[in-house]
């Protein structure tokens, strides 16, 4: 009897230490879809306060274009209205955290304000998050634009 | 004297865990040099189309997001290196930027590749992005995504 309360006690921790594990990933994974969605949102309203947050110091930011911007480089662009993104939709398709870094894996349909006509980007987008400072940034995006629907 | 023992064992339960967690810290890591080592051999695999060595190279978990925006897994990756689908003349890539991690590399450059495919031959220059895990002692990657330097004009 004193063996099997011994063997459950066990198991009880055992357990107790795996869902503490689990919360803590569960919560990172959360706070960093918080983080995507408030820089894809800070892309929209154009704020430096929230993108030199969640923007990484080192970044780079490859656009579907081919354009590579630094951190300084992209926030200054979407300010100055270079860049002007009107409206962003996304889709997060794979989350992945390796210790202190973060890969997301997503779709994106941007519509950007160019010489006066609006126009949609339909891109497929990788980005790494670090953990830093206590809270994620963004290090590095890559997008690709995705090809055309097949005509029917 | 069994229940001392046990009792020992449950107390020791957490250190466990804690001492489990600093032993994998502590194991040596690769360095800078390996994991360009790493990604130089992943590009020379794939240019030999040697099946064998993408194998140990790329992670099992590999997401491979090419410049059409569409992505592999490991298993849809290695088949197309196998059937022939994606093929190279030449591959070179160029490494700018190499930032370390506790667990893993990010690798950042350009790649000027000439591929092959239904006879004819095709300049594809990209920037890449790739995530090297270390796991099982040597670096695997795990990501790499590309977009073209210059997109086709549409």
């Amino acid at each position: 009897m004193r063996r099997f309360a011994a063997f459950a006690a066990l198991f009880a921790v055992a357990t107790m230490m795996s869902a503490t594990s689990f919360a803590k990933d569960d919560a990172r994974i959360e706070s960093l879809r918080a983080a995507e969605a408030a820089r894809f949102k800070a892309n929209v309203d154009a704020d430096p306060k929230v993108l030199g947050q969640v923007l990484d110091d080192d970044l780079e930011y490859v656009h579907s274009n081919g354009e590579l911007n630094s951190k300084k480089e992209f926030i200054d662009s979407l300010v100055a209205g270079k860049r002007d993104y009107v409206a962003t939709t996304f889709e997060i398709q794979g989350v992945r955290i390796l210790g202190d870094v973060a890969i997301i894996r997503g779709t994106a349909k941007v519509t950007v304000a160019d010489g006066g006509q609006s126009r949609d980007l339909d891109l497929g987008y990788t980005d790494i998050w670090v953990w830093k400072d206590k809270r994620w940034q963004m290090t590095a995006w890559r997008s690709a634009r995705m090809p055309p629907p097949a005509a029917k | 004297m069994r229940s001392r023992f046990l009792f020992a064992l449950l107390a020791s339960l957490p250190l466990a865990a804690s001492g489990a967690q600093s032993i994998e810290k502590s194991a040596p890591r690769g360095d800078e040099a390996s994991a360009r080592a790493a990604l130089q051999a992943r590009f020379d695999a794939a240019l030999r189309a040697d099946v064998p060595a993408l194998e140990k190279l790329l992670a099992d978990d590999l997401e491979y997001c090419g410049v059409s925006a569409t992505c592999s897994t490991k298993t849809q990756y290695l088949a197309s290196v196998q059937n022939g689908t994606r093929k190279f003349k030449s591959l070179v890539p160029k490494v700018e930027r190499v930032t370390m991690y506790s667990d893993s590399a990010v690798l950042t450059g350009k790649v000027y590749a000439l591929s092959i495919g239904d006879g004819t031959e095709r300049q594809v220059d990209a920037y890449f992005l790739v995530v090297l895990a270390w796991r099982d002692g040597r670096w695997q990657m795990t990501n790499q995504s590309s977009t073209l330097l210059q997109p086709a004009p549409k």
